[in-house]
Order: C-alpha cells, then sequence, then structure tokens
C-alpha cells in the first residue's frame, strides 16, 4: 500500500459524489483528499503543487475530465501525476480516448469501494515498478 | 434626421448610410412571419405551440424537483453514516480492550479488586453498546427513510417521460407538415455530424446492450488490457 499521506485530488461536479469518494479514499487510509467541482477548478488546484494523484470525473461544467487530463499532460510541472477517471461514460470510445490522453486507470460508475480499491493498489504498483 | 427633412430624403439618407437592405430582411422575415403564422393557425398548429411553450418549463421545474429531492436523500444517509461509523468504532475498540481485560484477569490468580475493576468496565462497555446500538439503529431507519425519494422522483420521472414523448410527437408532426424535401443522403451526414459531437459525452448508459457500450468493469478492464494498458 502506498504512503497513507498521498494527496489526493477528487474533481465532480456533484458534490454527493465527491463526498462519497473522499469517504471511500479515508476507508482506505488516505485522509488527505482535497476537491475541485470541474477541469478548471481542478487545474488551478494542482498548478498550486503539492498534489499526488488525481481522480476525475468525465463529464463536467467549464472544462470536462478528459481536458483536464490533456492539461495536465501537457504541464511539464504535472505530466507525470497519476489520473484515475471514475465516470459514467461507458462507451467503447470513451475509454479508448482516456487511455490514449495517458490515463492511469478507468472505473465505470456505479462502482464498488472494493473496485476503486483494487485500481489505486493498481496504479501505485505500477508506479513503484517504473520508479524502481 | 432635421425637422425640415422629407421622408423622401430620409430614405435617401439611410440608402446612403446602407440601411434600407436590412429594412427589406425586416420586411420579408416578417412577411415569412405572418405567413407562418397564419398557416399554423389553420391547421390548429398553434395551439399545439402554445401547449409546448407551456410545458417546456414544466418539464424543467419537474427535473429541478427531481435534481433536489435526490440531493436531499444523499446528504441525509450521507450524515447518517458519518454519525454512525464512530459509534461502532467505540463499540469495536471497547469490545477489544474487554477481551484483553478479561484475558489478563483470568490468565493467573487475580484478587477480588482487579476482578471488580474487570466486572465494572464491562457494566460501563454495557451500557455504552446499549446507547451505540440504539442510536445506530435510529440512523439506519433514517437511511432506510432517505430512500422515499425514489418513489416520488419515480412518479415525477414518467411524467416528464410522458411529456417528453408527447413533444416529440407533435414536433415531428410539425415537421413533416412543414419541412421542404431534403435528399435523404444530407440528413444522414448531418446526423454523423451530430453523433461526431455528442459521443463522448452522453452520461450513464442507462441501456447496456447498446452498441459499443460497456456494461461492467470487467470489460472496461478487458478493453484496457487488450490496448496493452
Amino acid at each position: 500500500m502506498a504512503n497513507t499521506n498521498t494527496k489526493f485530488l477528487v474533481v465532480d461536479d456533484f458534490s454527493t459524489m465527491r463526498r462519497i469518494v473522499r469517504n471511500l479514499l479515508k476507508e482506505l487510509g488516505y485522509t488527505n483528499v482535497d476537491e475541485a467541482e470541474d477541469g478548471v477548478a481542478a487545474l488551478s488546484k494542482l498548478k498550486g503543487g503539492g498534489f499526488e494523484f488525481v481522480v476525475s470525473d468525465w463529464n463536467m461544467p467549464n472544462m470536462d475530465g478528459l481536458t483536464l487530463l490533456q492539461n495536465i499532460r501537457a504541464d511539464a510541472e504535472l505530466s507525470k501525476l497519476p489520473v484515475l477517471m471514475v465516470t459514467a461514460e461507458a462507451k467503447k470510445e470513451n475509454i479508448i480516448a482516456a487511455a490514449q490522453a495517458g490515463a492511469n486507470g478507468y472505473v465505470v460508475k456505479p462502482f464498488t469501494a472494493a473496485t476503486l480499491d483494487e485500481k489505486l493498489s493498481k496504479i501505485f504498483e505500477k508506479l513503484e515498478k517504473a520508479g524502481a | 434626421m432635421t425637422s425640415e427633412a422629407t421622408p423622401q430624403q430620409a430614405v435617401n439618407a439611410e440608402s446612403a448610410l446602407g440601411l434600407s437592405s436590412s429594412d427589406e430582411i425586416l420586411n420579408r422575415v416578417g412577411h415569412v412571419t405572418r405567413t407562418l403564422h397564419d398557416s399554423l393557425s389553420g391547421l390548429g398548429l398553434d395551439k399545439i405551440l402554445e401547449q409546448v411553450a407551456q410545458d417546456i418549463p414544466d418539464a424543467r421545474d419537474r427535473l429541478a424537483y427531481v435534481a433536489r429531492m435526490t440531493e436531499q436523500a444523499a446528504e441525509r444517509v450521507l450524515n447518517a453514516t458519518d454519525v454512525a461509523i464512530p459509534l461502532q468504532e467505540e463499540l469495536a475498540a471497547g469490545a477489544t480492550a474487554l477481551q484483553q481485560r478479561w484475558q489478563d484477569v483470568m490468565r493467573e490468580p487475580s484478587l477480588k479488586s482487579e476482578y471488580n475493576l474487570a466486572a465494572n468496565e464491562t457494566l460501563t462497555y454495557l451500557t455504552m453498546a446499549g446507547k451505540n446500538t440504539a442510536e445506530t439503529k435510529a440512523l439506519l431507519m433514517d437511511i432506510m427513510m432517505a430512500q422515499d425519494f425514489q418513489d416520488l422522483t419515480g412518479q415525477v420521472i414518467k411524467k416528464i417521460t410522458g411529456l417528453a414523448q408527447e413533444l416529440e410527437q407533435q414536433l415531428v408532426q410539425l415537421l413533416i407538415d412543414f419541412s421542404p424535401a431534403i435528399p435523404k443522403k444530407d440528413t444522414e451526414a448531418t446526423k454523423a455530424d451530430a453523433a461526431d459531437n455528442s459521443s463522448l459525452l452522453n452520461g450513464p448508459q442507462i441501456d447496456p446492450d447498446a452498441v459499443d457500450v460497456v456494461a461492467s468493469q470487467e470489460q472496461v478492464d478487458d478493453l484496457l488490457d487488450s490496448l496493452g494498458f
């Protein structure tokens, strides 16, 4: 398991979903969590620095999750940041587009705590291997 | 324009400023609107349009109601779990501590005072357990009751679905009555364009059997695996 002090940013336009993801992360031991309500707010918080993981919705006003992901990958400071997409978008072309844009994982809503745990562990494992 | 200018001079002045062509457009739009209005009235379609104008705000209000009710229910459930989880944690921690205490007392011959201390701690724990379980049960009831939105919003959604169907039929009828003949090829191209633009923002998939849609997390994982992800 990764460092429980890992700083997360949860991006979703619905406060209920942000609260659910935050509670699930807390249950998994991650208590250092901040929230943003869309891609624009998220990017501004990320540029402030200190974040180590992004969990993002896709369909949001102002800037959607795919555009946020593309912006993160294009930014020299943020490009290595792991991004897990958690979204109701369930078309194959969505998943392919997210993978091509450099998403580290894709969870389709509605999801379970176990699924989130599994995807996070998998991403941390891969990151450790890449770093080793 | 000065007070001495005749109407003719005014027209010439406007003409010089290039305004007469926009007047002409306004005239013609006005004429087309009047013709359309008369035609619609003749067919009784003006009543339908009036109905549409009333129905759309109605549908919007109903949807706002659904959003409000579901948000309230979600808040209520999350608030209850926020309170209930620490109550359960307190029960679990107390049980573990008491178990350890009794194991220590039983392991070797103990003084009566040690037994009394353990017994008193047990009584305190049982009082706390009774209080916490009663509070948790009340919270679970509240979580259950918060689901009552489903009944209410379900009914509202059914009404909106009916309304949408009615509107669609009326608008299709309007199109059939008034649209000029469009070559089939063009409509298909337009459809394809529209599909391209909106294809990545569809929201929750209501029909898991639809083409090119994943029905489960397993299928997402399989697709990503096949991409070497």
